[in-house]
């Protein structure tokens, strides 16, 4: 069977390779023959790496680059990019200030968009607001609290792409029902991952792990040693999921991320059950940060919670008595804590011979003689010993440590960052060079995220691969990525809606409308979906169904894709359904113009919406009457840059360019202007077409 | 999947593409493949519907069914039992939960006990404002009694028959990543998963009869989301919202404001606009695999959304009492979805314009919150009534016009759980009981291979052996007499009856025959007992 299929993507590659070097030939004769492949004619060149000048960075790979590297182009960026080259950005965009969600910058009490929210408009904060904050950092540009303070602008479109597609990764998500109330809660997951995206994946763990949003969502807060009387075991969700999705994966792999083949060409399992359980028994001892009364007594200091402690392990449901419980990390509840010393009886740390596990093996994996015997080879001893000293914490880093040195880390994360921002077929080779860098950054550091979004974004398929398999190179692009993209392109801002500040008691029906805060009410966000005009894109962040997240890095399309052997996980959320509830949002916003920045405000509407400056570019879609003789190119040729990285193909252009020219001045509609309709129809067509849709 | 098919496929795409200058070669494949598809007639209304009802998370079936015999039920729940953590209350089941199968033999739970639904599954006053209000909803106990739904019980994947002993053992052939979520759900769509390109059986079986059907209409569809259960090889499903089919509207207005919906830009209101929007979608145009891809999946979805609405928009509402009333419950939507497929039945049998010709389809519809690692007994609360008046809705609502034995419904979910418990909740497990419900059941019985198993300890009941039998020390740590050693202990129930036996019993009923039966399912063969005939 396996050679058969072999057999087959053979004789269609080589075709395909003679196909591709027939069309280019053909494609001067004549219109109809127009290739569909992009043209250079249509991209100015492309050149070195580490490029500093403008004369060296084209427009149009600097927009692939940041549509790479960022929420979407926006011709500031384009222009900003090819000033300072892909190396000088990237060093501003490591060193820019990191947007949180509800994260304070140092010193300023309230300045994270959902503690402004809380405490300085007094709402009350929902998931909604949780997705206004998401879009501040995904969007960019001024902040609603300080609009005119340019040190409060969000620039670091970087760290917020690589935190989205880290929590693409780290799942957790709002339709858990208890996290669904706790939208709080579930941004201070975010933070985490925003504060880490440059940080050390070791780190990234260890945050991920204690995060109550992840404890809540994977089972480990309250997780507890086992009780044979009551017939009870540690609950294993964590234990699972850290290892099948956080880190090495189910089978083993090679340096490059193929998987490890045994004798019978199966899969090698990276680890059985057994192992599962361990971590099970490790993941114990945990909990809400006030369900111990060192969370009221850090410094031996008088009760500041005027409620009931619990300081019970089993019957602790914190986030009711307490929701700020949610925005520290779990503690272990063995620790000795003021007035009382601890209990570590909810904690495994194999000393018990009833209910423990002993001497417990976790991962075990060929590495340097050093790093094994730093891991003990993966075995966690009972009690106290040399590498852990029995509490919680200390088997806890064991356990981490212990996952973090597996080989398979470095090739698991650095595929599937590529896939989220790059490529989904990247080569092992790419991936072997990313790994690496996972493995040692040149520092002899393992774990540097900063240094493996670098090497990703400046590897040589990063910039080139388009050109090497044209027929395959690239991702869909996920739907929620195609919003930001239009709204940052065309100069997205929150209008209209009725400024209602709440004073002293909150209310969630008050809506504060500040310039530039994104309204997450109305059609704004839906990510359901229905048979009406513009109900969102199906997509939101932290909302994915399962900890399997949107789409499973595994998942190929029925067809030519799975016929190839390729993957293309976003084409999970390019179902039937999806595909046209996507298109008629796009309609709404982009081909009726429905969210214009120059439109009439409606006073009976609270909340407003996200509108974007159409007119904008209006100079480039004509300057006269329209007709042939004031033809639309120069539209459609900012758009290629700008939406398309200049990759639209002969045919498409043709096409675009031969409608849009049917517009003219006789389209005006009213007092509205005749260009308007060719800036309509261009973005409705290039949004929803397959050639945009698939960032190459 | 015979070899001669695939050299087939090979020599005739090579020989295509001498041809026509086309970008794809593989968006010829599914063309030619349509010819290798098995030889089926059936005679003229003969209709026959597959539903698979897939609960995603792992069921805890354990707590579904249920022991109700007095002895049976305290050594399940009582204080040093079973699962003493996860008690149900007895007396709630007595007189509305109970299952009325045969006390033994045929059909019986083959260990003497009654068995019980969860109270939670019992009818329940209409309390919203739809119709019926202040009736009692449909019940699935109800169904069973009444004999139209079967309990298939301690079912999951397996390569071949297991015992605990080979289990153990190092080099026995077992499902991959047993207990993953993400592998034991496709293992149970696929059967075996290791199949390339993956397919489900779900479409495998599509793509056996899919020639008796008239063409574009879909025969596979995927109501609130498709998994790898309705993927086939040449057939690819429709993916539709749980009540309707999603149209892109951009097409769906003409000059007289109302489009066919379909590319067609003669009297649109815009014509250069669709033509443009169509050409830059042209099926296989694309330069690259994934454009293409992107280009079908536009295009299937603009094909079919209108017929699919078409075909709704003249069903009856289905919305009585014991049916789908309105603003049913909470747990998800999957009464909708079947309130949907059962329209979508009725419609392939009354000869509604632009849906005729249709002698099978395969459905699947999914609901999700089984994943109970912590509060069963509430998670349950939430989907298990759902799950029960879903099932015994889509009987009520095909019975009410007298299409009931045209369709089959069964569950399947990733795995069963631990029979121990983790503080309230239960771990990943494998097998787990399942219902079959439709007016072609032999209902009112319990089926599978397990039932009267002879080893089977009396707490454990009919749920079978357990992965590590409690009673004896673990080979593995040398430490346990108890459930938590870490070899695999926690009461993980192996299977007693695969995956394949369930699915090709189905397939039967289905009307595919022997030799294609054992096609889509290749590990069929390992187990004696091909048929389990609860259908």
């Amino acid at each position: 069977m396996r050679l058969k299929v072999a057999a087959i993507r053979f004789c269609a590659v080589r075709s395909i390779a003679t196909i591709c070097a027939l069309c280019f030939a053909t494609a001067a004769v004549g219109q109809a023959q127009l290739s569909h492949f992009p043209d250079p004619i249509f991209h100015d060149g492309y050149n070195g790496l580490d490029s500093p000048g403008t004369a060296n960075v084209s427009a149009a790979d600097a927009a692939r680059f940041l549509t790479q590297a960022t929420f979407g182009p926006t011709d500031a960026d384009i222009a900003h990019l090819r000033s300072v080259g892909y190396q000088g950005w990237l060093t501003e965009q490591f060193a820019a200030t990191p947007t949180y969600e509800i994260t304070d910058r140092p010193g300023k009490t309230n300045s994270a968009y959902l503690n402004w929210v809380a405490n300085v408009l007094h709402e009350d904060v929902g998931q909604n607001n949780r997705q206004e904050a998401w879009f501040q950092g995904a969007l960019g540009g001024p902040d609603p609290q300080f609009p005119s303070n340019s040190a409060y602008t969000h620039t670091d479109q970087l760290r917020q792409r690589v935190a989205f597609a880290l929590s693409e990764i780290f799942v957790i998500s709002q339709e858990n029902p208890t996290l669904d109330g706790y939208a709080r809660g579930m941004a201070w997951y975010y933070d985490q991952l925003i504060k880490d995206a440059f940080g050390n994946y070791r780190q990234l763990l260890q945050d991920v792990t204690l995060s109550p949003a992840m404890g809540e969502y994977l089972n480990m807060v309250g997780n507890r040693r086992a009780d044979l009387t009551q017939n009870v075991h540690p609950d294993e969700n964590y234990g699972r999921e850290i290892n099948q999705l956080f880190s090495v994966g189910l089978v083993m792999l090679n340096p490059d991320g193929t998987p490890q083949l045994d004798s019978g060409g199966k899969p090698i399992p990276t680890y059985g059950q057994a192992t599962i359980t361990n971590f099970a028994h490790v993941f114990t001892g945990w909990n809400w940060a006030d369900c111990d009364k060192n969370y009221d007594y850090p410094n031996n200091a008088p009760p500041v919670f005027n409620g009931t402690y619990s300081d019970h392990f089993t019957d602790c449901f914190s986030p009711y008595e307490e929701p700020d419980a949610f925005l520290k990390p779990m503690i272990a509840f063995d620790v000795v804590n003021y007035p009382d010393t601890g209990d570590p009886s909810y904690h495994d740390n194999g000393t018990d011979p009833v209910n423990d596990a002993h001497n417990k093996q976790l991962l075990a994996y060929d590495a340097t003689a050093t790093t094994l015997a730093a891991v003990n080879g993966g075995v966690l001893p009972d009690g106290a010993s040399a590498f852990s000293d029995g509490t919680a914490a200390g088997d806890l880093a064991f356990a981490l440590d212990n996952i973090f040195n597996h080989p398979n880390v470095g090739p698991f994360i650095a595929r599937q960052l590529i896939m989220r921002l790059v490529t989904s077929n990247p080569t092992p080779a790419y991936v072997a060079r990313v790994a690496g860098i996972f493995n040692n950054d040149g520092t002899g550091t393992r774990g540097n995220l900063k240094a493996v979004v670098q090497a990703i974004l400046l590897d040589p398929e990063a910039r080139y691969g388009q050109f090497h398999n044209p027929e395959s190179f690239g991702k869909l692009r996920e739907p929620l990525l195609t919003l930001t993209h239009f709204w940052r392109a065309m100069g997205a801002q929150h209008r209209c809606g009725n400024n209602i500040v709440a004073t002293g008691n909150s209310s969630a029906s008050m809506y504060a409308n500040q310039p530039y805060r994104y309204a997450g009410y109305g059609t704004t966000f839906v990510t359901g979906q229905s048979t009406s005009y513009g109900v969102g894109v199906d997509q939101a962040s932290l909302d994915a169904p399962t900890v399997f997240n949107f789409f499973k890095p595994s998942f190929s399309p029925p067809g030519e894709v799975s016929a190839r052997g390729l993957v293309a996980p976003e084409f999970q959320i390019a179902t039937d359904s999806i595909v046209a509830g996507s298109n008629n949002t796009f309609a709404n916003y982009a081909l009726y113009g429905n969210y214009d920045i120059n439109a009439t405000c409606d006073a009976n509407d609270d909340f407003g919406d996200v509108v974007v400056n159409y007119a904008q570019d209006k100079a480039l879609a004509g300057s006269a009457n329209g007709g042939a003789s004031d033809p639309s190119n120069r539209l459609v040729d900012a758009y290629n840059i700008r939406f398309m990285s200049g990759q639209m193909s002969p045919y498409m252009r043709d096409q675009l360019v031969s409608y849009l020219n049917t517009i003219d001045s006789s389209w005006a509609n009213g007092s509205q202007d005749w260009r308007l309709q060719r800036v309509y129809r261009a973005l409705y067509l290039i949004l929803t077409s397959p050639e945009y849709m698939v960032q190459k | 999947m015979a070899y001669d098919r695939r050299k087939f496929i090979k020599d005739t795409i090579c020989a295509a593409l001498g041809g026509a200058s086309v970008y794809s070669a593989f968006g010829q494949m599914q063309l030619l493949q349509a010819a290798v598809r098995g030889n089926y007639r059936f005679a003229a209304g003969d209709y026959k519907a597959l539903v698979c009802v897939f609960l995603y998370g792992g069921n805890d079936s354990f707590n579904m069914v249920v022991p109700y015999t007095q002895a049976a039920f305290n050594g399940f729940y009582g204080s040093g039992g079973v699962r003493p953590q996860l008690a149900l209350n007895r007396a709630q089941m007595t007189g509305v939960t109970v299952l009325n199968a045969p006390s033994s033999g045929a059909g019986s739970p083959g260990d003497g006990n009654q068995y019980a639904l969860n109270p939670v599954m019992g009818p329940q006053k209409i309390s919203a404002s739809g119709t019926g209000l202040g009736n009692l909803s449909a019940d699935l106990a109800s169904v069973f009694n009444a004999g139209h739904a079967a309990v298939v019980a301690n079912t999951g994947t397996l390569v071949r028959p297991t015992t605990q002993a080979q289990y153990q053992s190092d080099s026995y052939d077992l499902p991959p990543q047993l207990f993953s979520h993400s592998d034991q759900s496709n293992y149970w769509q696929s059967s075996p998963p290791s199949n390339l390109p993956v397919t489900g059986w779900g479409g495998r079986l599509a793509d056996m009869v899919a020639g008796v059907n008239a063409p574009g209409i879909p025969i596979l569809l995927a109501v609130n989301g498709g998994d790898i259960y309705t993927r086939g090889q040449d057939v690819n499903a429709y993916d539709m919202g749980s009540d309707s089919a999603t149209t892109v509207n951009f097409l769906g207005y003409n000059n007289a404001g109302n489009g066919s919906g379909l590319c067609d830009p003669a009297g649109a209101y815009d014509p250069g606009a669709v033509a443009a929007f169509c050409n830059l979608q042209a099926a296989n145009a694309q330069a690259n695999v994934l454009e293409r891809a992107f280009a079908n999946s536009m295009n299937h979805s603009i094909a079919t959304a209108g017929i699919i609405n078409g075909a709704l928009s003249g069903a009856p509402a289905f919305n009585a009492h014991d049916q789908f009333p309105d603003a049913l419950s909470t747990g998800g939507d999957l009464d909708t979805q079947l309130q949907t497929v059962a329209k979508l039945i009725w419609a392939a049998n009354n000869n509604i314009p632009g849906y005729t010709g249709l002698s099978r389809q395969v459905f699947f519809v999914s609901t999700g919150g089984y994943d109970s690692h912590s509060d069963e007994l509430a998670s349950h609360g939430d989907t298990l009534p759902l799950l029960s008046r879903s099932l015994a809705g889509f009987y009520n609502a095909l019975a009410s016009v007298g299409l009931a034995d045209k369709a089959t419904a069964f569950t399947c979910s990733d795995f069963g759980r631990t029979m121990t418990s983790n503080d309230g909740g239960t771990d990943h497990g494998w097998g787990s009981h399942h219902f079959v419900v439709g007016g072609a059941v032999n209902g009112g019985k319990f089926y599978g291979n397990g039932c009267g198993f002879s080893g089977a300890s009396a707490k454990f009941g009919l749920v079978m052996p357990s992965l590590a039998n409690p009673n004896v020390d673990d080979s593995i740590t040398g430490y346990s007499q108890n459930l938590n050693d870490s070899g695999d202990g926690y009461g993980r129930m192996i299977p007693t009856t695969s995956v394949e036996q369930y699915a090709a019993t189905l397939a039967r009923w289905f009307g595919v025959n022997d030799s294609d039966i054992a096609t889509v399912f290749p590990s069929l063969g390992n187990f004696t007992t091909k048929y389990l005939g609860f259908v």
